[in-house]
C-alpha cells in the first residue's frame, strides 16, 4: 500500500533543488493528451464547414455549450474567461478519468488543486479592483462594521484553500479508498468489483466535483465583480 | 526506548481521527436535507428543474467542504501526523 507521492528525479538549476514529483510526470502526460487532440482538432478545423458535422460538430457543441454556461453565471462582460475555465474543466476531468487506468491523478495532490484556486483567488481580486475600483473592493470588508475587517481578511483567504481542499480531498479519499481495497483483498475479489468502485469514486463524483470546482469559481468571481 | 509512550501517541492518533470522521453524520443529514428539499421545490414547479438542480449541486458541494475537512484532519492525524515525528525526536 503506497499512498505516498513517489519522487521520480531531482534536478538541480542554480543550485535550487527541483523535484520531479509523480504529478508532475502525470500532468505532463495530460498535457500531452490534451495538446495532441488540440492539434488533431485544428487540422481537422482547417477545412471548416459551414454546417458543421462530426468531429467539429462535436466540439462546437462543448464550446458553445461551456460559453453558455459561463455567461450564464458571470454575465456577458466576463465572458472571456471562458477559454481559461474551459481549459481548467478538460485539464481537471481528464486527470480525474486517468485515475481509472491505475495512474495518480494529478488533482489528488493538494500543489495543483492550491495551484488552479490560487489563480481563481489573483483573478478575483484584479477583477474585483479593475470594475469596481479600490474603493468599491474595501468596501465589503469593512461590513458591517470596521472591526470586522479581520474576519473578512480571514474569510477572503479562505476561499482559495476551501476551494483546493474540497476538490484534493474528493480525489485523495477516491485514491485512498482504491489502494486499500486493491492491497486488502485477496487477487480473485479484484476482477469486477473495481470497476464499480471506479465509477462511483472516480468518475461519478470526481466529476461533480470538477463541475464544482468551476461553478464555485465562477460564482466567486461573480460575487466579486457584480457585488 | 520508550515504545509505550509511542504506543499510547498513536492509539490516541487513531481514536482522534475516528472522532474527527463521525462529523460525516452531521454532513449526511444536511445533504438528505438539501437534496429533499430540492425534490419537493422540483415537484412543485418542474419548469424550473435545471435551475434548482444547479443550484442544488453547489448546495451540495458547500455542504460537503466540512465533511471533507474532517477527512483531512484524519488523513493528517493516521499517515502525516506531527505529534509522532516531534515526539520520536524528543524520546530518542
Amino acid at each position: 500500500m503506497d499512498l505516498n507521492i513517489s519522487n521520480r528525479a531531482v534536478v538541480t538549476i542554480f543550485g535550487i533543488e527541483i523535484w520531479i514529483t509523480e504529478t508532475i510526470v502525470n500532468t505532463w502526460f495530460i498535457m500531452a493528451i490534451l495538446i495532441a487532440f488540440a492539434i488533431v482538432v485544428r487540422i481537422h478545423i482547417r477545412k471548416a464547414e459551414l454546417v458543421p458535422r462530426g468531429l467539429q460538430n462535436a466540439v462546437e457543441m462543448a464550446i458553445e455549450m461551456f460559453d453558455d454556461f459561463v455567461i450564464g453565471t458571470v454575465g456577458e462582460k466576463l465572458s472571456y474567461l471562458s477559454p481559461w475555465y474551459f481549459t481548467v474543466f478538460v485539464f481537471l476531468a481528464v486527470s480525474t478519468l486517468i485515475g481509472v487506468f491505475g495512474v495518480r491523478a494529478p488533482s489528488a495532490d493538494w500543489a495543483t488543486t492550491f495551484g488552479l484556486s490560487l489563480i481563481t483567488f489573483f483573478l478575483l481580486t484584479i477583477l474585483s479592483i479593475r470594475y469596481q475600483g479600490l474603493k468599491g473592493y474595501i468596501k465589503p470588508l469593512l461590513l458591517p462594521a470596521w472591526p470586522f475587517l479581520p474576519m473578512n481578511i480571514i474569510g477572503e483567504l479562505a476561499k482559495p484553500i476551501s476551494l483546493s481542499f474540497r476538490l484534493f480531498g474528493n480525489m485523495l479519499s477516491a485514491t485512498i479508498i482504491n489502494t486499500m481495497y486493491s492491497a486488502l483483498t485477496p487477487w480473485w475479489a479484484s476482477i469486477g468489483v473495481p470497476v464499480f468502485l471506479h465509477l462511483a469514486f472516480d468518475i461519478f463524483f470526481g466529476l461533480l466535483q470538477v463541475y464544482i470546482f468551476v461553478i464555485i469559481s465562477l460564482s466567486y468571481v461573480n460575487s466579486a465583480v457584480n457585488g | 526506548m520508550d515504545t509505550q509512550g509511542l504506543s499510547i501517541v498513536m492509539a490516541a492518533a487513531q481514536i482522534a481521527a475516528a472522532i474527527a470522521l463521525l462529523n460525516g453524520l452531521f454532513t449526511t443529514f444536511g445533504q438528505g436535507n438539501i437534496a429533499s428539499t430540492a425534490i419537493e421545490s422540483i415537484a412543485r414547479q418542474p419548469e424550473a428543474s435545471d435551475e434548482i438542480r444547479s443550484i442544488m449541486f453547489v448546495g451540495l458541494a458547500m455542504g460537503e467542504t466540512s465533511g471533507i475537512y474532517g477527512l483531512l484532519i484524519a488523513i493528517i492525524l493516521l499517515f502525516a501526523n506531527p505529534l509522532v515525528s516531534r515526539f520520536i525526536e524528543l524520546a530518542f
